[in-house]
């Protein structure tokens, strides 16, 4: 049974594809704590839309992926920090229409190529199994910087999270720490283009977290079970992908694989928790 | 008397929202060790009073000092506790954490909390009567004890004002007196209070001095000259009942 | 434009013209109630839950409204069901059946035989491919969400306005769930003109423009299904001219309409900003003059 989690991974692209999603669970835990706690899983989905425009004009330009998907976060995160307080079109209405705008242009340019559906798919929905070194090497950057910038604001985000009017009032800069938060969310989704791409990817930033929830109440544990959670099931579902394919002659895509497998974990783990506490509740 | 014996110094201080004069020409002054009651029917300017003196709505007109500074530069020293019930009851934080959030501050960024915050955090819990409850969630308190967590958040960052924003609304038998016990011993170490209430007894108990607010002030000074049944009726108009003797009561809007 | 007039005027194109205004003012009617609820994140959950029943109907060979519609409805049940447990805010619950879906769609289609062939007239629409059938089924569906929407009127927006009164008043929940369902409808029926990735912006940016211009449910709802068909024929005529994606264009039309809403709209809140301050700017100038006068 063990063999089955082990033997794809005598492969060399197989262990930079367990690699890169490794260090994809070790961001992407912590940041999803994070969006749970702020209550940020519209923005994250957000931002996974309006990076799309950037790697699709990179793509057409014959540019880096990512240096156009960096762009498209800084100037996504700058527009969405800017906010709207504004009772007629409230944040998630503003939100929508940036998401719509920016998705919309993304699509225009990549219709403008000549193999339109095929490169739509690659950008949409990643290819982890053709990581190659530099991109691993770009990722451990990535990771670095957002467990760098989560250790440094992270009390401060949590204060903020919990009492927002309170930490106002001790002069915590709120809007700045949310821009922060909207940062490290933007590289999560940047480093995870290659592994899940753009229209996965929001499971990675908001299902750990969710799942560490249902788990722990006590944030320190949250992360750690977040992240587990996160490389686990990715372990698992890069296993099953390659079996499927190799032993059963069914192609299934390895990162939508990790995401389906995430996303059972959370609706078994949340059944078990009901069925325990009906069980506690009942003596 | 020195200035640095002076908490609190409101100088006709006058706030509008967009040219709307919420709150005109309070004037007075808070010691340390000291208490204030904000007084005044719901909508009066009593919180935002409160936000003034922390520094969160701009003064039109007149000045706040807050310690001989601004409010701004002021608030590591100034502790609040809002009003209500608006926390989240399914966030994921212990009592301890709530409490230690109070250092944070002082702690400042990059830095975690050291063993010596903690102590401070234990003390302050210790102080509201409920270190055996550090390790539960906070929302599965009952709403007294949150009260009394919050508070002991403020204690713990050991600030030199502390504005309470209706404290004891809502809170058991256990909790109010409890927390006007705490209430004065931080008074007898030189913190000073401003609190808003409708309530007029908590006022009598807690607060040495009292501000009668409806939009301006009514009257500023020693709680027994303030409090009388002709200022009330001023402040409150038609809603102050006048019954025999000279007690008042006050209908809340 | 000789190239534009040609295009304009084939049959094919007709038939295009029609099914975009159709779905262009149904889903900007539906939007309003969308917006009205905040509810954006939502409707775009339930456009990528129609992927993998789309991709399902594909395989079965049965029309995608079937498989979109059934996936759909699945999907809303589990999102009304899950935003009750108070430890998750509603976004978090729907951003975890939104990315489980979708990946379950993309792993249908992987698994299937022939690959991504079709992938991206699901994802962004192939509006120029729709037949008669097609448009009388947007008709069919369109004709009953409409007719719900008047029949429950008054429910819908007091649900909106005040969940608790209407809760109180003897309005039962059922009409929340009534309300995602013909939102869920409206997202099947717009996924041939702008495909699951961009219904989102028919059902929302139309009503979020037209929240500018009107102030009560119905006008709103009127200039919402407005601007909404507005968009679906500039947008159809902008990609005939320039031959880009229709989905896109469309999308991007209403976007459009949006922005010049912000900037001119009597009610937009940046025109008032930019009025107040005008006048601001004018009484200070006139202040200074008078002060150089009196020097």
């Amino acid at each position: 049974m063990l063999h089955l989690l082990t033997d794809p991974f005598r492969v060399v692209f197989m262990q930079r594809a367990l690699l890169e999603l490794i260090l994809l669970a070790l961001v992407s835990g912590p940041c999803s704590v994070f969006v749970l706690l702020r209550r940020r899983a519209f923005m994250a989905e957000a931002l996974t839309h309006t990076v799309f425009p950037g790697i699709a004009v990179a793509f057409f330009l014959g540019q880096s992926l990512l240096l156009g998907a960096c762009v498209a976060a800084i100037a996504s995160v700058l527009l969405l920090g800017v906010g709207w307080r504004d009772g007629r079109v409230d944040h998630d209405g503003f939100l929508v229409v940036i998401i719509s705008a920016f998705f919309a242009v993304g699509v225009v340019v990549v219709s403008r190529g000549h193999s339109f559906a095929s490169d739509l798919t690659a950008l949409l929905f990643g290819k982890i199994l053709a990581v190659n070194r530099a991109e691993l090497v770009a990722t451990f950057v990535i990771a670095c910087v957002v467990v760098g910038l989560l250790v440094v604001v992270g009390k401060e985000l949590i204060a903020v999270a919990f009492d927002p009017v309170v930490a106002v009032a001790w002069g915590l800069p709120v809007r700045f720490l949310d821009v922060v938060l909207n940062v490290v969310i933007a590289l999560v989704v940047v480093a995870s283009l290659k592994a899940v791409g753009t229209a996965l990817v929001v499971a990675l930033v908001v299902v750990p977290g969710a799942i560490a929830r249902l788990c722990s109440a006590r944030i320190g544990w949250m992360m750690v079970i977040a992240t587990v959670s996160a490389a686990v099931c990715s372990w698992i579902g890069l296993a099953a992908s390659y079996d499927a394919s190799l032993h059963h002659g069914i192609r299934l895509a390895a990162g939508a694989t990790v995401v389906v497998l995430l996303t059972m974990t959370f609706a078994m783990v949340a059944a078990v928790t009901a069925v325990m506490r009906v069980r506690d509740a009942t003596p | 008397m020195s200035r640095a014996d002076v908490a609190l110094q409101l100088d006709d201080v006058t706030v509008a929202f967009d040219r709307d004069v919420v709150l005109e020409g309070v004037t007075g002054t808070v010691n340390a060790g000291g208490s204030l009651a904000l007084i005044g029917p719901n909508g009066a300017g009593k919180s935002t009073l409160i936000r003034a003196i922390l520094g969160l709505v701009p003064v039109e007109r007149g000045t706040v000092t807050v310690l001989g500074r601004t409010p701004v530069a002021a608030r590591l020293d100034v502790a609040y506790v809002p009003q209500g019930d608006a926390l989240d009851s399914e966030f994921p934080v212990t009592v301890a954490q709530v409490v230690l959030m109070g250092r944070y501050r002082r702690i400042g960024w990059f830095r975690r909390p050291k063993n010596s915050d903690r102590a401070i955090a234990m003390a302050a819990l210790e102080q509201v009567g409920l270190a055996p409850r550090a390790g539960d969630r906070f929302g599965i308190l009952s709403g007294g004890q949150r009260q009394r967590v919050l508070i002991a958040r403020a204690i713990a960052q050991q600030a030199r004002l502390l504005l309470l924003d209706e404290p004891l609304n809502g809170v058991d038998a256990t909790t109010h007196d409890l927390l006007l016990e705490v209430l004065a011993t931080l008074r007898s170490e030189g913190v000073a209070i401003v609190m808003a209430t409708h309530d007029l007894s908590v006022a009598h108990l807690a607060c040495t001095d009292a501000c009668l607010l409806n939009r301006h002030q009514f009257a500023f000074g020693p709680i027994d000259e303030t409090l009388t049944a002709p200022t009330l009726r001023k402040t409150y108009g038609a809603h102050a009942v006048l019954l025999a003797g000279d007690s008042t009561i006050v209908m809340p809007r | 434009m000789k190239h534009f007039l040609d295009v304009m005027s084939t049959a094919l194109m007709h038939r295009a013209l029609l099914e975009a205004v159709l779905v262009g003012a149904l889903c900007g009617a539906v939007g309003v109630h969308v917006v009205l609820r905040k509810q954006p994140f939502f409707a775009l959950t339930v456009a990528h839950a129609t992927f993998p029943g789309v991709v399902l109907a594909e395989i079965a060979g049965l029309s995608f409204l079937v498989g979109g519609a059934a996936t759909a409805s699945l999907v809303t049940i589990a999102v009304f069901v899950g935003s009750r447990d108070p430890r998750f805010d509603s976004n978090t619950v729907v951003g975890i059946v939104l990315s489980g879906t979708f990946a379950a769609g993309v792993l249908l289609l992987s698994a299937r035989a022939g690959g991504a062939k079709d992938l991206s007239a699901f994802l962004v629409g192939s509006i120029l491919t729709v037949d008669h059938r097609d448009i009388v089924a947007t008709l069919f569906a369109g004709g009953v969400i409409v007719l719900l929407l008047a029949a429950f009127h008054k429910e819908f927006v007091f649900g909106a306005l005040d969940p608790v009164g209407a809760r109180a008043s003897g309005i039962p929940s059922a009409i929340d769930l009534l309300m995602m369902l013909l939102i869920a409808s409206a997202v099947v029926v717009a996924l041939p003109v702008v495909g699951t990735m961009l219904s989102v912006a028919l059902l929302t940016v139309p009503a979020l423009a037209a929240r500018l211009w009107a102030d009560r449910v119905t006008s709103t709802v009127a200039v919402s299904a407005a601007i909404g068909a507005a968009s679906g024929v500039i947008g159809l005529c902008v990609s005939a001219q320039f031959q880009i994606a229709a989905g896109g264009a469309i999308a991007l039309s209403a976007c459009a309409v949006f922005v010049v809403s912000l900037l001119i709209a009597p009610r937009s809140p940046f025109a008032q900003h930019v009025r107040h301050g005008l006048r601001q700017l004018g009484a200070t100038g006139r202040s200074r003059l008078d002060v150089r006068g009196d020097a």
